[in-house]
C-alpha cells in the first residue's frame, strides 16, 4: 500500500495525464458501475489508448475494480480512501455492551472502527476523553489502537514503510522501525497492543482487536485508557474482560 | 443462492450474504449471467496479494534458469547458427519480449493462478484454453523434471569432488534427487512465501556466480584481437533463424509469475513487469554468455559449436579450474530454483483445473493455514521425482534424459506461448479494449512462432518425438472425456480471482477465511 518511491517532479506531459486519471476517476462515478473503456474514453474525449493505460493504471493501483467479465469498472476499496472516513452508527446492543465495560472498569473505555485503515472513534468515553482523532489517525505508531492496525497491515512483514519519520512525542515513543517491526510483530501475536505514555506522558492504553465472527478480519478496536504505571503491568483479569467485551461486540459490529 | 443465478460449475461459495446496499449493490445490479458478482473469489483459499514485486520476480527468473541456459545454450546454438549465434540471440530476446507483451496484456486486467491456462480461456475460450493447459502440464511438467535431474546430477559431481560417491552413480543421483523433491515439496506445501524467499535467494546466488565466471573469462581474454571475430558483424538471415529456436528454448519459463497473479501484492503491476524484465535480463545474460563463450573458444579447435561443456573446456583453456567447480554449484543451484518455480507453476495449473471441475476437485484444495494448494502438491511432486528415477533405473543417465526431457518442455511452452499470442488481441477485442499495438505484435509474433514450432516439431526424432506425440492423443481422450460428461465445467474454465463484493468500495469486510 505505500506510494511509488522517490516521485520525480512532474515534467512534459505528466500534469495533463494527472488531470486525465482524476477525470477518468469522476466519470467512473458518473457512469456508474460497470462503465466500460470505451465509455469513458467516449464521454471524455480521449484517445481510446489513452483511456486504456489509465484505466489499467487505475486498476492496478486499485483505486478501480474491473467488475466479473472483466469488460466493466467501477470503485474499488481504496477509493474510500479519497475521502474522510465517518463514524458508522453505533448499535443500540453494541453500545450496551460498552455501557456495561464502563460500569466494571474504572478506566477510559474508547471503541474505535478501524475497517477503513484508519482510526475513527465510534465511541469514545465520555468521562475520560481520549487524544484528538485527528492526532491518533495520524500517529498511529503512538497509540495502542493504531498499533492493532499497523499490525494488521504490516502482517508478519516488515513494519510498514509508508509512514516516512515516525514523529517522537515523549521519551518511550518508539520511532526507530525496528523497535516498531519488532513491537508490531509481538501485537501480531499476543493480539494485545499496549502503550505506556508514549502519545502523552501521563497516559497509557491497552487495546484488543474486535474481529469479524466469520472472516476474522479487523473490524475495530476496543481500548482502555489509563495511568501509564498501570498500564505497563500484566493486567491478566483486566485483559480477560476486555477481550470478553470484544468477543460480545464482534457480532454486533460486524 | 437463488436458483439459476449463475450457470457456471459450482465452484465452493458460502450462502450469499444478505445484498448489501448501496455502491456493492449498484455494481451487483451491473453484471449479467454468466458474470455475476460473487461474494468471494472463485480462487479463494490461496495466500492472496502478499507477494512482493522481487518475490514475483524471482519467480519468473528461476523459471527461466538463466544461469544453466548460460552455460549450456550457446554452444547448442552456435552449432546451428555459426557466427550469427548473437544474432540468433538477440532475434530470441525480441520473440521472448513480444511474447511477453502478450501475456502482459492479460495479466495487468486479470489475476490468474493458472498462468496460461486461465488467460488464453478469456481470449479464446475453452477448447484452446484446454489445449494451453494440456500444453502447460507437459511444459512445467518435463521442465520440472529436468531441473531435478539437472540439479541432482550436479550435486553430485559437487559431491564426488568432496570425495563424497563416485560422481554420476545411480545411487547417489537418486538419493539426492529424492531429497531434492522432498525439499521442493515442503517448502511449496509451507507457504508461497517461503518457496518465493528461496527462490530469491538460490537464483541470485546463481546469478552472481555466473557474472563472476563470465567476468573472469573475459578479463582474463582481454580484449578482442580485432573485432571481425565477433558475430555481430556478419548478419547472415538463414543461420539466424537456425538459431533462434534452440535460443528461444533458452527463455522457457519466463512467463512462470503468470502463475502467481493471486498470490502478489498488486498482481496487475508486478506481475506483467516480472515477466518483461525477465525476458529482457535473460536475453542480456545470455547474450553475454554467448559472447564470452565464443570469444574465449575462438582459438580452441572447433570453436563454440564442437564443446559439449563449453564453459568446462574455457575453465580448462584458461588454466582456472576452480572456475569449474563455482560453474557446477551455480547450475545445480539455478537447476534447483528452476524446479521450484516450474513445480509451483505446475501446480496452480492443476489447482485451477481441480477448482474447475476440469481435474478431480479434491486437487482444487487449498492448505486452511498454510493458504497453499497443497493436495495438487503431494499428488504432482512424486510424479516429477518418480519419472526422472524410473529413467535413470531403466539405465538413462540424466546426460540423456536432459536433453529430451528439456525438448518435451519446449515443445509445450511453444504451444502455450503461440496460444497466447493468439488469445491477446481476441481478449481485448471481447472486452472492448483493442488498439493496434497488440494486433502488430501477434501479427508479427505469431508466424515466428509457429514456424518455430513447426521446425521443432519436424526435426524431432526418437524419444522426444514418441513423447511430444504421446501428449496430443491423451489430451485429446481427456478432452472427449469432458465433452462427454462435464460440458459446462469445461465452457466455463478459465477462474481468475475476480472481483467479488469485498473489493468494492464500501463493500463487505473481506472474506479471508482465516484459521
Amino acid at each position: 500500500m505505500s506510494p511509488p518511491r522517490e516521485p520525480a517532479a512532474l515534467s512534459g506531459r505528466q500534469p495533463r495525464a494527472v488531470r486525465n486519471a482524476l477525470a477518468v476517476l469522476e466519470e467512473v462515478i458518473a457512469i456508474g458501475p460497470g462503465a466500460t473503456a470505451k465509455e469513458i474514453s467516449r464521454a471524455l474525449g480521449l484517445p481510446s489508448a489513452t483511456t486504456y493505460r489509465l484505466l489499467n493504471l487505475l486498476v492496478a493501483e486499485e483505486y478501480l475494480v474491473r467488475l466479473p467479465g472483466l469488460g466493466g469498472f467501477a470503485l474499488g476499496r481504496r477509493a474510500a480512501r479519497l475521502c474522510v472516513p465517518v463514524a458508522p452508527p453505533l448499535p443500540t446492543a453494541a453500545r450496551a455492551v460498552l455501557d456495561h465495560l464502563r460500569e466494571v472498569i474504572r478506566w477510559g473505555v474508547h471503541l474505535a472502527d478501524l475497517t477503513t485503515g484508519r482510526i475513527v472513534l465510534t465511541d469514545p468515553d465520555p468521562d475520560h476523553p481520549p487524544s484528538e482523532e485527528a492526532l491518533l489517525a495520524r500517529h498511529p505508531h503512538a497509540s495502542a489502537l493504531g498499533k492493532l492496525l499497523l499490525a494488521e497491515e504490516a502482517g508478519d512483514g516488515e513494519f510498514a514503510a509508508h509512514l516516512p519519520e515516525p514523529h517522537r512525542f515523549t521519551r518511550h515513543t518508539i520511532t526507530d522501525p525496528a523497535g516498531l517491526t519488532a513491537e508490531l510483530k509481538e501485537v501480531a501475536a499476543a493480539q494485545l497492543a499496549r502503550q505506556c505514555g508514549e502519545l502523552r506522558p501521563d497516559r497509557g492504553c491497552l487495546a484488543v482487536p474486535v474481529r469479524h465472527p466469520a472472516t476474522g478480519a479487523l473490524v475495530a478496536g476496543l481500548a482502555l485508557a489509563g495511568p501509564p504505571a498501570r498500564v505497563a503491568q500484566p493486567n491478566g483479569e483486566l485483559i480477560a474482560v476486555l477481550r470478553e467485551h470484544a468477543d460480545r461486540l464482534a457480532p454486533l459490529l460486524a | 443462492m437463488r436458483p439459476g443465478e449463475r450457470r457456471g460449475p459450482p465452484v465452493e461459495e458460502r450462502p450469499r450474504p444478505p445484498r448489501a446496499g448501496g455502491y456493492v449493490a449498484l455494481a451487483e445490479a451491473a453484471t449479467r449471467e454468466p458474470h455475476r458478482l460473487r461474494s468471494r473469489s472463485p480462487v479463494h483459499g490461496l495466500d492472496r496479494r502478499r507477494l512482493d514485486p522481487l518475490q514475483v520476480l524471482a519467480q519468473s527468473v528461476s523459471g527461466a534458469a538463466p544461469t544453466a541456459a548460460m552455460a549450456a545454450t550457446p554452444a547448442i546454438v552456435a552449432s546451428q547458427a555459426g557466427p550469427a549465434t548473437l544474432w540468433s540471440f538477440a532475434v530470441a530476446t525480441v520473440v521472448a519480449l513480444l511474447v511477453g507483451s502478450c501475456v502482459g496484456r492479460f495479466t495487468r486486467r486479470m489475476a490468474a493462478a493458472g498462468s496460461l491456462y486461465s488467460l488464453t480461456a478469456k481470449g479464446l475460450g475453452p477448447t484452446a484454453a484446454f489445449t494451453s493447459g494440456c500444453a502447460l502440464l507437459v511444459g512445467y511438467g518435463a521442465l520440472t523434471m529436468a531441473a531435478l535431474s539437472g540439479s541432482a546430477d550436479y550435486l553430485g559431481i559437487l559431491l564426488a569432488r568432496g570425495g563424497i560417491g563416485t560422481g554420476r552413480s545411480a545411487p547417489v543421483f537418486i538419493a539426492v534427487l529424492l531429497v531434492l523433491a522432498a525439499a521442493a515439496t515442503a517448502l511449496m506445501v509451507l507457504g508461497i512465501r517461503l518457496a518465493a524467499r528461496v527462490m530469491l535467494l538460490t537464483e541470485a546466488a546463481s546469478i552472481t556466480l555466473m557474472l563472476v565466471i563470465f567476468g573472469t573469462l573475459l578479463a582474463r581474454h582481454g580484449p578482442p584481437d580485432g573485432l571481425p571475430g565477433l558475430g555481430p558483424a556478419r548478419p547472415d538471415l538463414g543461420a539466424t533463424a537456425a538459431g533462434v529456436l534452440p535460443a528461444l528454448a533458452a527463455f522457457i519459463g519466463f512467463e512462470a509469475a503468470a502463475a502467481l497473479g493471486v498470490e502478489a501484492r498488486r498482481p496487475f503491476r508486478t506481475v506483467p513487469r516480472a515477466v518483461q524484465w525477465t525476458a529482457g535480463a535473460s536475453g542480456l545474460l545470455l547474450l553475454l554468455a554467448a559472447y564470452a563463450q565464443q570469444l574465449g573458444l575462438d582459438d580452441v579447435p572447433g570453436g563454440l559449436a564442437g564443446q559439449r561443456e563449453p564453459v568446462g573446456a574455457l575453465a580448462t583453456a584458461q588454466r582456472l579450474p576452480w572456475l569449474s567447480v563455482l560453474l557446477e554449484g551455480g547450475i545445480a543451484l539455478s537447476f534447483f530454483a528452476a524446479a521450484l518455480a516450474s513445480a509451483t507453476a505446475l501446480v496452480r495449473v492443476v489447482f485451477s483445473m481441480g477448482r474447475e471441475g476440469i481435474a478431480p476437485r479434491a486437487l482444487g484444495a487449498a492448505h486452511p493455514r498454510h493458504r497453499t494448494p497443497h493436495l495438487a502438491i503431494a499428488v504432482a511432486l512424486p510424479l516429477m521425482a518418480a519419472v526422472p528415477v524410473a529413467l535413470r533405473l531403466a539405465g538413462v543417465d540424466a546426460g540423456r534424459a536432459l536433453p529430451v526431457l528439456l525438448k518435451t518442455a519446449a515443445f509445450g511452452y511453444l504451444v502455450a506461448y503461440l496460444l497466447i499470442c493468439l488469445a491477446a488481441p481476441v481478449f481485448l477485442h471481447r472486452i472492448g479494449e483493442l488498439t493496434l499495438g497488440p494486433v502488430v505484435v501477434t501479427a508479427i509474433c505469431a508466424p515466428v512462432l509457429m514456424v518455430v514450432l513447426g521446425a521443432f516439431v519436424t526435426t524431432q526424432s526418437g524419444w522426444a518425438l514418441w513423447a511430444i506425440g504421446a501428449v496430443p492423443a491423451a489430451g485429446a481422450l481427456w478432452f472427449g472425456w469432458l465433452r462427454l460428461r462435464r460440458p459446462r465445467e469445461l465452457a466455463a474454465v478459465g477462474i481468475y480471482d475476480e472481483t467479488s463484493a469485498a473489493d468494492l468500495l464500501h463493500g463487505p469486510a473481506a472474506p479471508e477465511d482465516r484459521g
